[in-house]
């Protein structure tokens, strides 16, 4: 009996938070696929009782959605394999590697991460627009801006993992003859991808996004990318409801896919060397 | 390990040109699009020009076509269509100009705009409301347009309430383009059902807004966010209590005043028949809520287009008001919006080419077109303008015509704070930049300070702001 209401309490412990997560998503999806006046109706529906892709067509056909998702995708990407190279090479400088100041790195690199980015917005403006060629306006200044904030944060996730490496293993490769870059290579990244993994799709999500620095940097409509685009889509003061729903549903959609093939990494990553 | 290095290297190569590839394909600039074939086409006669002029000195290149760039808010697709439609035409017809738009979000173009001139990124044109203006006068940005507004007012007449907000310190520093003003919309049908007919004072709005106030149904629909939607019905409200002048001429404030307080207590008294999640609210959230038959009024710019689209869109049902004024007050007020277009630009070709483009945008038969990229929410700021088929003959315009008449008379009497009875204020960019009306309402119907407190901390707040 008493196993039974342990049970029940864990079901529906679980069924609401699945609900609270869920729910949104649910929403947004089922009301992109009603009519206009069934999405501001009074009383909502939770079921839809109209459906139409008339507003993924609009979405589609009539905006710049499709070049806005292409934009967001490739700075995500480029951001994601950038932020991965610079910060397993850091980390492992900073966590395996002993030099005079890296006691100071290991603390100095998460203040950095604390630091209020809106300060930066202008300076780092002016810094894009003096460089030749000039970097503002283009893709290039969305994905050093954003390996630069998503940058300190995973070095700090990385540290959990390469900490619950046994030096031993390092030591055991260099007996064997291995240098330094390939002992990070051969054995240490190895035992560490669930870490980059997580670090990976961290910095696609900070990237996937980013709207404020987007939405600066970025001068021309060929450049936009989706939180952006999505923004001037859907207009200001008469609001198209169905385009703003079909729009955050395509753009959940490469989160979701992602999170579906490296999820299980990722949740590894935030949670090791919590236990020792 | 080589050939590791050698893959991450490999993906990275790859990855910079696909990105360099997708951002040359994705973007056909707009200045490349086909004109139409009757706009490539002169008359004849001036496809003959006089014979010396067709033997240029066989030294001197082709003069480059003078190129303008122009930053307007006009975001939805829509929108960007119409303006590309007016720029293919002009460029068309003016070979040595070529006019670009890349649309940008108010959202960010406060920020934007002063940055993109410091870097020297600023587009040769930018659309602008009062208050910003000043901001961009500041970074010493703006050129005077004077001469060129009075050229236009010679030819098309401007509404002078839409050019007095852009004129101080002795220059005029921004061309009229459009005007937006608030109304008071409601549903025909609904008055009749409950027997009454639209106010015109602060009682009977009340009234009415208490008899609407049913099951299912909110008596009104009023913003309490920190935004400058709710900047602007308090700035409604506090025109019919007569406390428009926010300044003393002699530019100190008078904001806390009892007719302030008044504009404030009433807003109050009326937001508890809001519904409640209406502290969140912009724009589109009221007219959702309208046109889903969820609030009785809204003061809004305008319903028509959601109200065409997204609810039953009669237009014989559809009511439009001036704003009720108190007993105070002789007649009803709004706040105008007198949209503008500032002179980035000091090049002398450029100025040229950008007035140009202009004069093309204010000419009766292409001004209407351009105010009806969103029909009935851009109102004409040329007497011509007006009057001109172009803008009467939009089939969303006829539908809506005594609407959009009865805004238009609305506009007559519009206001902005900051800008009133001929003085101009500057600083005011400091107070509406902080939504300062909408901080004062939020300690009025959330907090509930009384009236008189939230004010006099109002006062402190701008007095603290504009030093």
């Amino acid at each position: 009996m008493r196993r039974f209401w342990r049970s029940l309490v864990l079901f529906i412990s679980v069924f609401g938070l699945l609900f609270v997560v869920i729910a949104p998503f649910y929403w947004i999806f089922s009301s992109s696929v009603k009519r206009n006046q069934e999405i501001i109706a009074r009383i909502p529906t939770f079921f839809p009782k109209s459906f139409t892709i008339q507003h993924y067509q609009n979405l589609l056909a009539s905006s710049d959605f499709p070049k806005y998702l292409m934009n967001s995708t490739i700075v995500a990407l480029l951001t994601m394999i950038f932020t991965v190279v610079i910060t397993v090479m850091a980390a492992y400088a900073i966590y395996r590697l002993k030099f005079p100041g890296h006691k100071f790195l290991q603390r100095v690199i998460l203040v950095t991460y604390a630091f209020p980015t809106i300060l930066l917005l202008i300076p780092i403006y002016m810094m894009l627009s003096a460089t030749t060629p000039k970097l503002i306006d283009t893709p290039w200044a969305l994905v050093i801006v954003n390996v630069t904030f998503a940058a300190p944060f995973a070095v700090w996730m990385l540290q959990a993992f390469f900490k619950s490496i046994p030096l031993e293993l390092e030591e055991a490769a260099a007996l064997d003859g291995a240098g330094r870059i390939q002992t990070m290579i051969k054995v240490f990244l190895p035992l560490a991808a669930p870490g980059i993994a997580s670090i990976a799709i961290y910095a696609f999500i900070f990237s996937w996004t980013e709207y404020m620095y987007a939405s600066v940097l970025i001068i021309s409509d060929k450049y936009r990318t989706l939180p952006v685009g999505l923004a001037g889509i859907i207009g200001q003061y008469q609001v198209d409801w169905g385009l703003l729903l079909a729009g955050a549903t395509i753009t959940t959609l490469p989160v979701l896919i992602l999170f579906s093939i490296v999820g299980r990494s990722f949740v590894q990553g935030l949670t090791a060397g919590a236990v020792k | 390990m080589r050939t590791k290095l050698s893959l991450i290297f490999t993906i990275l190569m790859v990855s910079s040109m696909i990105l360099a590839a997708c951002g040359e394909a994705t973007t056909p600039p707009p200045a490349e699009v086909e004109p139409p074939a009757e706009a490539t086409q002169p008359p004849a006669e001036a496809t003959q020009p006089p014979a010396e002029a067709t033997q240029p000195p066989a030294e001197e290149p082709p003069a480059e076509p003078v190129s303008i760039m122009v930053w307007h808010m006009e975001q939805p697709p829509y929108r960007v269509e119409r303006f590309q439609e007016l720029i293919d035409e002009f460029n068309a017809a003016n070979p040595g100009i070529v006019v670009k738009q890349e649309p940008q979000n108010w959202g960010e173009i406060y920020t934007k705009a002063p940055a993109a001139f410091s870097a020297g990124n600023a587009p040769e044109l930018l659309f602008a409301i009062p208050d910003f203006t000043p901001i961009m006068r500041e970074a010493g940005a703006v050129q005077p347009v004077e001469d060129f507004v009075n050229e236009m007012d010679a030819a098309h007449k401007f509404v002078p309430s839409a050019v007095a907000p852009y004129n101080y310190d002795g220059h005029i520093w921004a061309v009229p383009m459009w005007n937006m003003v608030h109304s008071l919309w409601y549903r025909k049908s609904v008055f009749e059902a409950a027997e009454i007919t639209p106010p015109t004072t602060w009682d009977e709005w009340k009234a009415a807004v208490e008899t609407l106030n049913t099951e299912g149904q909110y008596g009104i629909g009023l913003p309490a966010n920190k935004q400058l939607y709710t900047d602007q019905t308090t700035y409604d409200f506090m025109i019919n209590a007569g406390a428009e002048e926010i300044y003393n001429s002699d530019g100190t404030l008078r904001f806390d005043n009892p007719q302030t307080v008044a504009a404030y207590d009433f807003y109050n008294q009326l937001y508890q028949f809001s519904p409640p999640d209406s502290p969140n609210w912009m724009w589109g959230e009221a007219e959702a809520c309208f046109a889903s038959r969820t609030c009785a009024m809204v003061l809004q710019f305008t319903v028509i287009t959601t109200y065409e689209t997204q609810a039953e869109g009669d237009a014989a049902d559809l009511g439009v008001v001036a704003i009720p004024h108190s007993a105070d007050v002789a007649q009803s007020g709004t706040i105008a919006y007198p949209n503008a277009v500032m002179l980035l630009t000091e090049d002398p070709a450029k100025q040229d080419a950008a007035y140009e483009f202009m004069r093309f945008l204010l000419q009766p038969e292409n001004y209407g077109r351009f105010l009806n990229m969103e029909p009935g929410l851009y109102l004409p700021v040329t007497d011509d303008g007006g009057m001109a088929d172009s803008y009467w003959n939009d089939p969303v315009v006829v539908k809506y015509k005594s609407q959009i008449e009865t805004m238009l008379e609305n506009s007559k009497n519009g206001m902005l704070f900051g800008f009133t009875n001929g003085n101009t204020f500057p600083s005011i960019a400091q107070i509406s930049a902080q939504n300062m009306l909408a901080q004062v309402l939020q300690k009025v119907v959330i907090d509930k300070m009384p009236p008189a407190d939230a004010v006099k901390e109002g006062q402190e707040m701008m007095e603290a702001a504009i030093q």
